[in-house]
């Protein structure tokens, strides 16, 4: 009877019959409170050591700045993975997804000659349209959603190649309006308020809303939500819809940061956004993919990697820090699973 | 055939206990070449746990095993037995030919499979039983159930086996199919091999069966031609007692109008099934293993799609959608039998469980969920249902089996709804929330809804119910009400099927 958690959600109300047989220790409450919040105390920790390794810079406006502007495309495509995730399902097209609606929101200006507004709610169309499809793989023929969204993934990314003949298209005059979509207002860099703006949204839907219940409960057992009279199939297609429907935004934002239509960019977005959504899963609300838990493993990749580079470390440490974090974040919420467990077995044998 | 003849397997007082508990207690049988000996008896009999000896899967604490008078060791030295289980273990996906293969080996040339000789190794098998060999390639999906049955045979043929083993084979298996494999096992009989024949089905065995061993509470009770007994005989030694008093009660013992009707329904090509359930009653339905009982259910609730047939809820007839959340909100809910699979969302808080679909109560897929009122209602429900602990964010993993059980009757029990099915509601809790279990089932009768409780626990059946209806390959074979609802009566109407009832067991003692 592993409660403390759960009695500090509504003590009042909690009868004396469930009063924990054993007293949690305060080992123990400190062991649960770190597994719940653990992350926002390696996000201190991060701040503190890399601030005080490197006081002048790592914690300058000018770099927060710029890393609240260049992880909102991966905050948003975390976000994205996330939706299919809570259903139990992969959505693994979103790299070459957000390159093709970044080249897309490119190209619709430059080559057709579209206003930016109109490009950018195109190219959000097109990418729920994706999400839609996505979907349909899944639930009507019944692919299995890593198969299925792989393909996708490189059929966008042949579209992508198609649309540019695999040449970059170069933005040099694209409206002020549509470069101004990220730009920093202050100290605040736009994306980051998308990206915040999105988080509640999300936060709302998944926690608050009965069609958030619906997408965890399928996450657990898809079969007893279907018994539950549950069209599961309607919502993992409805996850796979918003998700397309995020990487599009995330691409007309991606194309506003960059200015140009480059068809090889996207595919090392994947990785991050995973990485930050499952080891957003070990935090928060252990056990389940959260908005909470994926912002908070963002911003920790984030400056992690920042402080690392401020500390002289060459490019392709990034690649190593992304793998390893995926790696080392899925090996602690499945030893985090077990720990629960077994503290339950005890507590009821 | 001379009893001076040596059997093939004999088996001299072996003794099994699991951690103290005597499953099997000095039990004997022994198996003559070329007949089919039936072994029956009770779940816990001990018929399982004998099997597993001879398979070797066990070693027996005492006791001998003779094979042609010697003694052997089958946990050493495999005996020449084929063993073929109730689900067969085949690929439904591959042919017959390397279905086969699995079993025999693959024949290699030059370290490569020999394809053509992976199915030119099926006829000759097909020919030992003496049934016509299906085409190798074909894949084991387009069988029919009888053709593979026959399959699942004639493969543990390959090992060239003495005798066989067969459990429950007929368990799935609609009436015809059964009499196409009967025919296949007796020709097999008749080419020299014996066979441990294991059934609750008495009235399959006085067509088939040359002699029939009864075993009770781990002990051998009685072994006769099967040409000396009849089925009144056998149920009173699988007991251990006489029949008291079966008497079949009439239909239309209630009164009241039904709140569910079923009309001629038929599913999974079994059937017709006809029945009704009245407010207020708890009504059994039970029968074999596959007798079809689960199907039924599972139709009603919307979850299987039946082939033809009417279901009426208060006069209305529901289309034969399979729409589950359109029966929900007319009104019927079904709690799974199997909890794990079905039933509970594990990493997932009591509360969640209980509410797995808040659109059920109330509201929009959109509109904010009110959690103050949740909050009560989930505590209102935990207090009700004597759930512990009766914490809401606790995980429904961490609960044992007959608290995870009481939130999942929670979950469909306070859905007011009009008909409420439940598959094996007491499957594996201990016998204090069964009791609470059982309560529940009538307070939710009580209140009106009619309960219909699919179960092969008979002790369940009788105490609780107040109807019972005992379903055989899809059809009503008998309903038994008031006082002569007991476990005996449903032990004996079970184990009889559709056509028997001891006052006519001429009909089925004559061999064919």
């Amino acid at each position: 009877m592993n409660s403390t958690r759960e009695n500090g959600i509504e003590p009042g109300n909690v009868t004396q019959h469930a009063v924990p047989r054993r007293p949690a220790s305060a080992g123990r409450r400190v062991a649960d409170l770190l597994a719940n919040y653990g992350l926002i105390f390696v996000f201190a920790l991060v701040l503190v050591v890399f601030s005080a390794v490197r006081p002048d810079t790592f914690l300058s406006s000018g770099n927060i700045g710029n890393l609240l502007t260049s992880q909102s495309v991966t905050a948003l495509l975390a976000f994205a993975v996330m939706l299919p995730l809570a259903t139990g399902r992969f959505d693994l097209s979103v790299g070459y997804h957000v390159g093709m609606a970044q080249v897309l929101a490119i190209g619709f200006q430059v080559n057709n000659g579209l206003s930016w507004p109109v490009a950018a709610l195109l190219v959000v169309a097109i990418g729920a349209g994706v999400g839609v499809v996505n979907g349909m793989l899944v639930t009507r023929f019944k692919i299995d959603s890593f198969i299925a969204t792989m393909g996708m993934g490189s059929l966008l990314y042949g579209v992508s190649n198609w649309y540019t003949g695999g040449q970059q298209i170069a933005g040099f005059n694209l409206p002020d309006g549509f470069s101004n979509l990220s730009q920093v207002l202050g100290y605040v860099p736009l994306p980051a308020l998308y990206v915040a703006g999105v988080a509640i949204v999300l936060w709302i839907v998944l926690e608050r809303l009965p069609v958030g219940r619906s997408l965890y409960v399928i996450g657990s057992n898809a079969r007893a939500a279907e018994l539950s009279g549950l069209r599961t199939g309607r919502y993992i297609s409805g996850a796979f819809a918003a998700s397309g429907l995020l990487c599009g935004v995330a691409g007309v934002l991606l194309g506003s940061i960059l200015r140009s239509g480059t068809p090889s960019v996207g595919a090392e977005y994947l990785l991050p956004a995973f990485a930050g959504s499952l080891l957003g899963a070990t935090s928060i609300r252990p056990g389940r993919v959260n908005v909470g838990g994926t912002l908070l493993a963002i911003l920790i990749l984030a400056f992690s990697f920042s402080g690392v580079q401020q500390l002289g470390a060459p490019f392709y440490v990034e690649y190593f820090f992304n793998g390893g974090i995926l790696i080392v974040a899925v090996a602690l919420s499945v030893y985090a699973a077990i720990r629960r467990r077994k503290a339950a077995v005890k507590a009821v044998g | 055939m001379t009893s001076g003849t040596l059997p093939l397997v004999a088996a001299r007082g072996i003794v099994k206990r699991f951690f103290g508990a005597l499953a099997l207690d000095a039990a004997s049988f022994d198996l003559r070449r070329g007949e089919i000996h039936a072994l029956i008896g009770e779940n816990g009999a001990g018929k399982s746990t004998f099997i597993k000896i001879l398979a070797g899967v066990y070693q027996a604490d005492g006791g001998d095993i003779l094979l042609d008078g010697n003694a052997v060791d089958p946990a050493v030295n495999m005996l020449p037995l084929a063993f073929v289980h109730q689900d067969l273990a085949l690929v439904d996906d591959l042919s017959v030919g390397e279905n086969i293969a699995l079993i025999a080996g693959y024949p290699r040339k030059r370290g490569l499979i020999d394809w053509s000789a992976v199915m030119r190794q099926v006829a000759p098998l097909y020919a030992t039983m003496n049934v016509e060999a299906p085409d190798p390639e074909r894949l084991v999906v387009t069988l029919s159930l009888s053709e593979k049955a026959i399959l699942g045979i004639v493969r543990s043929l390959a090992g060239k086996p003495r005798a066989l083993v067969l459990d429950e084979p007929t368990a799935a298996l609609p009436e015809a199919d059964a009499q196409r494999l009967f025919e296949a096992i007796r020709r097999l009989r008749d080419a020299g091999t014996s066979i441990i024949y294991v059934s609750h089905r008495l009235n399959e065995l006085f067509g088939l069966a040359d002699r029939v061993t009864v075993f009770r509470d781990g002990r051998h009770v009685h072994t006769t031609d099967i040409a000396d007994t009849n089925a009144e005989q056998l149920i009173a030694q699988m007991l251990g007692r006489p029949l008291s008093g079966v008497e079949i009660a009439r239909r239309d013992t209630a009164r009241q109008p039904a709140v569910l009707r079923v009309d001629e329904l038929v599913v999974g090509g079994r059937g017709p099934l006809s029945f009704h359930a009245c407010p207020g009653e708890v009504l059994g339905l039970v029968g074999l293993r596959g007798g079809g009982q689960e199907a039924a259910g599972r139709a009603i609730f919307g979850a299987l799609a039946a082939d033809a047939g009417r279901i009426v809820l208060d006069d209305r007839e529901l289309p034969r959608t399979d729409d589950i959340g359109a029966r929900i909100r007319a009104g019927i809910v079904l709690l799974a039998g199997d909890r794990m699979r079905e039933s509970t969302f594990p990493g997932m808080t009591l509360a969640e469980n209980l509410i797995p679909n808040p659109l059920i109560a109330s509201g929009s897929l959109w509109r904010p969920r009110a959690t103050a009122d949740e909050r009560r209602t989930v505590h209102a429900r935990l207090e009700q249902f004597d759930v512990r602990p009766r914490n809401p964010a606790s995980l429904i993993d961490w609960l044992s089996g007959g608290n995870q059980q009481k939130v999942c009757l929670a979950r469909w029990l306070e859905a007011r709804a009009r008909v409420v099915i439940l598959e094996e509601p007491t499957a594996g809790v201990d016998i204090g929330a069964k009791l609470s279990i059982h309560q529940m089932l009538r307070k939710a009768a009580a209140a009106g809804a009619a309960v219909i409780v699919v179960s092969s626990d008979l002790e369940e059946v009788a105490a609780v119910c107040d109807r019972a209806l005992v379903i055989d390959r899809g059809r009503v074979a008998a309903e038994i009400a008031g006082d002569a609802l007991t476990m005996d009566t449903l032990i004996a109407r079970s184990s009889l099927g559709e056509h028997g009832t001891p006052a006519h067991d001429s009909a089925f003692s004559n061999r064919t």
